[in-house]
């Protein structure tokens, strides 16, 4: 059987029980997975070969034979592992089985207009509400995870903001993981979809925190579609256990003068891919991207991100950070594409990277494809390590070597925590950045 | 409190220190002073434990204890403190969380309770108060963006917070007016007393018109070729350092 795995065959079965269980009234949902799988079969597996994969070891995936996701051992006890406060609302995915409320989730006064819900929920009954978003194909090239989500999806979520209508609240989608009672890897894929018509706005936090000792691979689709005038602050928070694989596929569609944020913050995992594809498809149109990533141990973290200025007037500010210690490795490729006729485009893209350690390395990539002739457009890219001299002048004020060699990453991070504008996020944020410094993992051991 | 003996040391296989001898008392103001390339920035650095000095020969004890041997850190907790000629910007850093973080190392090392930021932040203003320091600086990073006479306020700053025992100041003259000369001698003369030890480096005999040192050391060619008191200061400033070289020669 293992020897399979190493192939997209072995998906083949996990596609066919979900299409034996589908019901004949969702033909179209079918022929969508479908469609997606064969995009996936053409792609095939990624490799260090294949373009935009070279230094991703998704080895570490294929390797694993992955059941599908079972109820996991542990129960509860969301709002202590979760960096978002309990004030937020919030949707708990555990093992990937949205958790109703009482039992995690917490969703209570949602005001009008706004709408949460599983996507098993919609699709059993309104599935029609879905049937334009999820046969709409999007671009899969260089997703094969993607694709793949788009076809073995075994669950989901959705949030519809209406027209001009402010979520109250942040929305925390908590995404958590643990053993289940066999202890095998287990996967799940799953779909997000975020909708926010005209003049909506919303602030929602992504967040993954993985439990248990099993690797668990999630791998999710997830696409955001931003009305005219809509606002959308974006948090994405990733906390795998050290065995823990994501992979995640993010597009999003940005309308004329509506601003999308994202902010990523990786805090641990064998493997993450992020792959961050934004279309300002509508005049003046912005988006900011933020991220930071603390990597260590044999870790990787990839962010791909692609931002296509498709229209007039659009900006994009982008920045991601990271701190490698020990064997990490960080790669960052950032493309902005400005398409013909995207005049008065203004962006940037940086990425700048602290290396703690002689061993880990970093794949740096910031790129602009440029098709337009009136534009402003920045890029660069920087590594360095921890300076000699603040370490002596700290040091020499009586402050001990590994609180000044944390004081030094923490003002590296502490750059990305301060755009964060939810306070008691940037709180937890602060004392997450201060548990993954591997002095403090070794005083806790 | 601090005796030197026969100190020597080197950067980069470069012999700079050969063989300084000085002692300082508690309750002692210390003057050196010396032609550039003297080693007088070395002597503080290899006191305050940098790296990329290597001592090759000589002691130094502080308080009984043997400086040289600690970490640069100790060293701060023990009670010695450098002002530094180039402080350090450290961005992201705030100069209140530093200043906080380096008070209460030093009061935990004397077995004292650590201070909460709260009455931190109130005992840290009225200490920028003395310094005639604006207490928005407390907010910024530390040195970041600071002027060349803001950054020596702000080791001043340190240095009333930290109360050290023994103050080395390297240069800490260079590149202040004369209102901010002024507030500068006033942090440092404030902390006088008979239980602590001041050294000045200087280059220049101003600073001591409003710090008046008890004695007066040259630093030339790596030894401290003549010692006395306050005035030799004065006849440095009128004669210039040539007339050492041309004695030491002589002699």
């Amino acid at each position: 059987m293992t020897e399979t795995l190493s192939g997209v065959e072995a998906f083949e079965a996990d596609l066919q029980e979900l299409q034996d269980r589908a019901p004949r009234s969702l033909s179209w949902l079918s022929a969508a997975r479908e469609q997606a799988f064969a995009e996936f079969v053409k792609q095939g597996l990624p490799t260090l070969k294949t373009e935009g994969w070279r230094f991703t070891p998704a080895s570490k995936i294929q390797k694993t034979p992955f059941e599908p996701s079972e109820r996991p051992v542990v129960r509860g006890g969301f709002g202590g592992r979760a960096l978002c406060p309990i004030t937020f609302y919030r949707l708990v995915v555990h093992n990937g089985r949205v958790l109703p409320g009482g039992e995690g989730s917490t969703l209570s006064g949602l005001p009008a207009g706004v709408r949460v819900q599983s996507l098993s929920e919609i699709l059993r009954d309104e599935p029609e509400a879905l049937k334009a978003v999820l046969t709409h194909g999007f671009d899969k090239s260089g997703l094969p995870y993607g694709a793949l989500a788009a076809a073995l999806f075994s669950e989901g979520i959705v949030v519809k903001i209406g027209r001009h209508v402010r979520l109250d609240r942040p929305l925390n989608l908590l995404f958590a993981t643990d053993d289940s009672e066999a202890g095998l890897p287990q996967a799940a894929h799953l779909r997000v979809l975020l909708l926010l018509e005209d003049g909506a706005s919303a602030e929602i936090v992504t967040e993954s925190v993985g439990g248990g000792r099993a690797p668990f691979w999630t791998n999710v689709l997830t696409q955001a579609v931003l009305g005219e005038g809509a606002s959308l602050k974006h948090y994405r928070l990733q906390r795998e256990n050290e065995t823990g694989l994501q992979t995640a596929a993010t597009l999003v569609e940005v309308g004329r003068s509506a601003r999308y944020e994202s902010h990523a913050f990786n805090f641990g995992g064998a493997l993450v891919r992020h792959d961050l594809r934004v279309r300002l498809a509508g005049e003046g149109a912005d988006c900011l991207l933020n991220g930071l990533a603390l990597v260590r141990g044999e870790e990787t973290v990839d962010h791909h991100t692609v931002v296509e200025h498709a229209s007039v007037g659009g900006t994009t500010r982008e920045l991601y950070k990271a701190v490698l210690d020990e064997r990490g490795r960080f790669v960052f490729d950032g493309l902005v594409d400005v398409r013909p006729g995207a005049q008065k485009t203004d962006a940037s893209v940086y990425n700048k990277n602290l290396l703690l350690s002689e061993d880990a390395d970093i794949h740096t990539n910031p790129e602009f494809k440029i098709l337009a002739d009136d534009v402003s457009c920045k890029h660069g890219g920087a590594i360095g390590q921890l300076s000699g001299e603040s370490m002596f002048y700290l040091r020499s004020r009586g402050i001990g070597e590994s609180d000044a060699r944390r004081m030094l990453v923490y003002a590296f991070g502490a750059e990305m925590i301060d755009r964060v504008g939810l306070e008691p996020l940037r709180e937890a944020l602060t004392a997450a950045l201060y548990a993954r410094m591997p002095e403090a993992a070794e005083e806790a051991a | 409190m601090l005796k030197i003996k026969n100190l020597q040391a080197s950067a980069g296989g470069k012999a700079i220190l050969k063989g300084v001898d000085l002692t300082v008392n508690a309750g002692e103001v210390h003057a050196i002073m010396g032609p550039n390339g003297s080693g007088k920035s070395t002597l503080s650095y290899v006191l305050a434990g940098r790296d990329g000095y290597q001592v090759t020969g000589g002691s130094a004890e502080y308080e009984g204890k043997d400086l040289l041997a600690m970490a640069p850190e100790v060293r701060a907790r023990e009670g010695v403190f450098l002002a530094f000629q180039y402080p350090v910007e450290i961005p992201g850093v705030s100069n209140k969380y530093f200043l906080k973080a380096a008070y209460n190392a030093v009061r935990k090392h004397r077995g004292e309770p650590e201070m909460d930021a709260g009455p931190f932040l109130k005992f840290v203003k009225e200490k920028a108060k003395s310094v005639e320091m604006d207490p928005a600086f407390l907010n910024r990073s530390v040195n970041e963006g600071f002027s060349g006479g803001e950054k020596k306020r702000n080791e001043i700053l340190q240095l009333a917070v930290l109360e050290p025992k023994l103050a080395l100041l390297d240069e800490t003259d260079s590149g202040l007016d004369i209102d901010a000369l002024k507030i500068v001698a006033n942090g440092i003369n404030k902390l006088r007393d008979p239980k602590r030890a001041v050294v000045l480096v200087t280059h220049y005999q101003r600073l001591l018109d409003y710090i008046v040192p008890d004695f007066v050391h040259v630093l030339s060619g790596g030894r401290i070729v003549k010692s006395g008191g306050k005035e030799l200061a004065l006849q440095l400033e009128k004669e210039g350092y040539g007339w050492i070289e041309t004695e030491k020669v002589g002699a």
